[in-house]
């Protein structure tokens, strides 16, 4: 089969009056997306709602037909084949049953398409609910079952079809969240197990990490950024694609003579290998610890900062808090071990400087 | 008083039940009676089935019970294939993305004969049927047809082509009425996932749109042909002197005969009345018994 390759690919969405409003939706363009997925892999596209990633999405699977690029699966150009003709399966945000037939003629539909007789699809149905926990529920009808067994009866339908690239479009997104994680250690599983190429949409960062081998950032119809789910969150390319997956501190500034300086904040930067010297530097939540005064270390590449506590949350497990050093708030996440900190204490932090990323202004 | 204070509901549905009770079961029972040659007012208390026997055993009724069965299951036919036909173009209109504009103006146009009474139509279909109607004018003026009496009788002729085609028109805008709304909450999504599954827009079309509307175009179909099958007014315009159809028969029993036609005629409208109910019933159950599994999971 071969890998999946998306080339140059862009859609323009113009103004669209609809019958019923007379307010206009706003233009919208996917701007030249290249992706090149492997065989097998699980591939996830994440970016914040509207940013175009279910509609890169469709444009590959031929829901949608593209204003320019191309899609490869490994030497055949299935640009202008039918979606009906490249045997892609996808999983929606709501599971899109069929409400008139039983659980069992639903995970059979695409066979029955194809033409396959009734007794061998239904055999085949019966197998793959198996594989997602349904069996027994073969001759019911879909609203006789959960919100959570409707999307495992979906994912079935689409697992059922062999199908060369799994989209998943948020798929999990309308479920309660114990079911979410439960239904992503089934896909998780059944990815192990059947090695088929999953495309994920999704905008839950937790999510795509969780689930994804590599991510594709996206925002306004743009890739912004396409890595490992560490690489994006320890070495973002630009700034958004840092916001986007949680960067809370990320501080404009220029770096000379070994210094980063902020507009509240100056730290001895030595690890800087760029032409641009305006940039921003982004300090992860976690990189900051909170230290005893009395063992401030003073190591090359360690920082100190002293601040006063302005905000403080706990959350299963880990407390949150912002600490405001000389006008510049830094955003600390650590596991809890001890009492909470109080908000209007003082606290001294320490940050291993050889960890902090510094995005280039140019290359934002 | 102190059940209307306390908001007795039977209480306050009791002027419509009397009067529900009493012109309608009051009519209908009045009806049965005077059919078994009953007529309290008139001292006549005997009970008889005569007017059934004559009426069963005459030529005149069989023949006219025939052709209205045949008007109205061909208006019906028609009108169902019609109306669903149009739905669909409809439907598919939408699903495919055209301009929302035109197809929503193609459907108020198909509306429009639903505010034309029914004896309107049939004077319309009289005026524009006849051969000295409007269309043979027009064809005789553009030389389609040598004389205007040449032109097909499709008003007033026996087989009822008259009455079927201002059915036709009168009820097909109905059925589209009734199933596209229906079609209407299909999700466009559900034709991304079948395309996706292999199926094109004939495949979707058979194997989900349709057996979804099914149900509502059933008893759309049910409800048209119990209307035509007793209804008045346009058999009465577009019919013929002989054999009449089963309502102007009854109408014609009752004013134009003596006092033993009138028990006929009340007869007849008891058939009527009893044929429609078994196909309001037969409507009712097939109905009840594919909703309740249509509905299941729309949302």
């Amino acid at each position: 089969m071969g890998d999946l390759v998306i080339t140059k690919m862009s859609k323009k969405f113009q103004h669209q009056i609809t019958a019923n409003d007379s307010s206009s939706n706003p233009p919208f363009q996917l701007r030249s997306a290249d992706l090149k997925i492997h065989e097998g892999e699980f591939f996830g596209i994440i970016g914040p709602s509207g940013c175009g990633k279910t509609t890169l999405l469709k444009c590959i699977a031929g829901l949608i037909s593209p204003d320019k690029g191309e899609i490869f699966l490994g030497k055949e150009n299935v640009t202008h084949v039918l979606p009906e003709k490249r045997q892609f399966s996808m999983v929606f945000q709501q599971p899109l049953l069929f409400p008139h037939m039983k659980v069992i003629d639903n995970v059979a539909f695409g066979l029955k398409m194809q033409g396959i007789n009734k007794k061998m699809r239904w055999n085949k149905a019966k197998d793959m609910l198996q594989s997602v926990g349904l069996s027994g529920y073969e001759y019911r009808h879909p609203s006789e079952l959960s919100g959570g067994q409707q999307q495992r009866v979906s994912l079935a339908r689409a697992l059922l079809m062999n199908p060369k690239v799994l989209f998943l479009d948020e798929p999990f997104s309308a479920l309660d969240p114990d079911l979410r994680e439960e239904m992503r250690e089934l896909v998780k599983l059944l990815h192990q197990k059947l090695k088929v190429t999953v495309l994920l949409v999704t905008h839950d960062r937790e999510e795509a990490f969780q689930l994804a081998d590599r991510l594709a950032i996206m925002d306004e119809g743009k890739v912004l950024q396409i890595d490992s789910p560490k690489l994006c969150y320890e070495k973002p390319v630009n700034v958004q694609v840092a916001k986007f997956l949680g960067s809370k501190n990320v501080i404009e500034g220029e770096v000379s003579d070994g210094i980063f300086r902020g507009k509240h904040l100056e730290i001895a930067y030595t690890n800087y290998a760029f032409s641009e010297n305006k940039g921003w530097i982004i300090i992860r939540p976690e990189l900051l610890k909170r230290i005893h005064s009395e063992i401030i270390s003073r190591e090359e590449g360690i920082f100190n900062f002293t601040g006063r506590i302005t905000e403080v949350s706990y959350r299963s497990g880990f407390v949150h808090y912002k600490v405001n050093v000389h006008g510049q708030t830094l955003y600390v996440i650590e596991s809890n071990q001890s009492d909470l900190p109080e908000v209007n204490e003082q606290v001294t932090l320490q940050l291993n400087m050889k960890k902090v990323h510094f995005i280039p202004q140019m290359g934002s | 008083m102190s059940m209307l204070q306390k908001g007795n509901p039977y209480l306050y549905v009791l002027p419509a039940v009397l009067f529900i009770l009493i012109f309608f079961f009051g009519g209908l029972f009045q009806g049965l009676l005077q059919s078994f040659g009953i007529t309290p007012y008139n001292k006549d208390l005997v009970f008889t089935t005569l007017a059934y026997q004559e009426l069963l055993q005459s030529a005149d009724f069989w023949q006219s019970l025939l052709l209205t069965f045949r008007v109205s299951f061909l208006s019906t036919m028609l009108s169902g294939l019609l109306g669903i036909l149009f739905a669909f173009i409809l439907f598919i209109m939408a699903l495919k993305g055209y301009d929302s504009n035109t197809a929503s103006l193609f459907y108020r146009i198909f509306q429009y004969p639903l505010v034309i009474p029914h004896l309107a139509a049939g004077y319309l279909f009289l005026l524009l049927l006849m051969q000295s109607g409007w269309i043979s004018r027009i064809g005789y003026h553009f030389g389609w047809v040598e004389e205007i009496h040449h032109f097909p009788i499709l008003v007033n002729d026996t087989f009822g082509w008259g009455m079927i085609l201002t059915y036709t028109w009168k009820e097909a805008p109905f059925i589209t009425l009734m199933i596209y709304p229906v079609l209407f909450r299909i999700h466009k999504s559900w034709y991304e996932v079948a395309r996706l599954y292999g199926s094109n827009t004939r495949k979707f079309i058979s194997n989900i749109a349709v057996p979804l509307i099914l149900p509502a175009w059933l008893s759309s179909l049910f409800i048209v042909f119990a209307f035509t099958f007793s209804a008045f007014e346009i058999p009465y315009l577009l019919g013929v002197t002989y054999p009449r159809l089963l309502p102007v028969y009854s109408f014609e029993l009752f004013t134009h005969g003596g006092w033993m036609e009138r028990s006929q005629s009340l007869a007849l409208n008891i058939i009527l009345a009893f044929i429609t109910a078994i196909l309001g019933g037969l409507s009712y159950k097939i109905s009840k018994r594919w909703l309740l599994n249509e509905r299941r999971g729309w949302e």
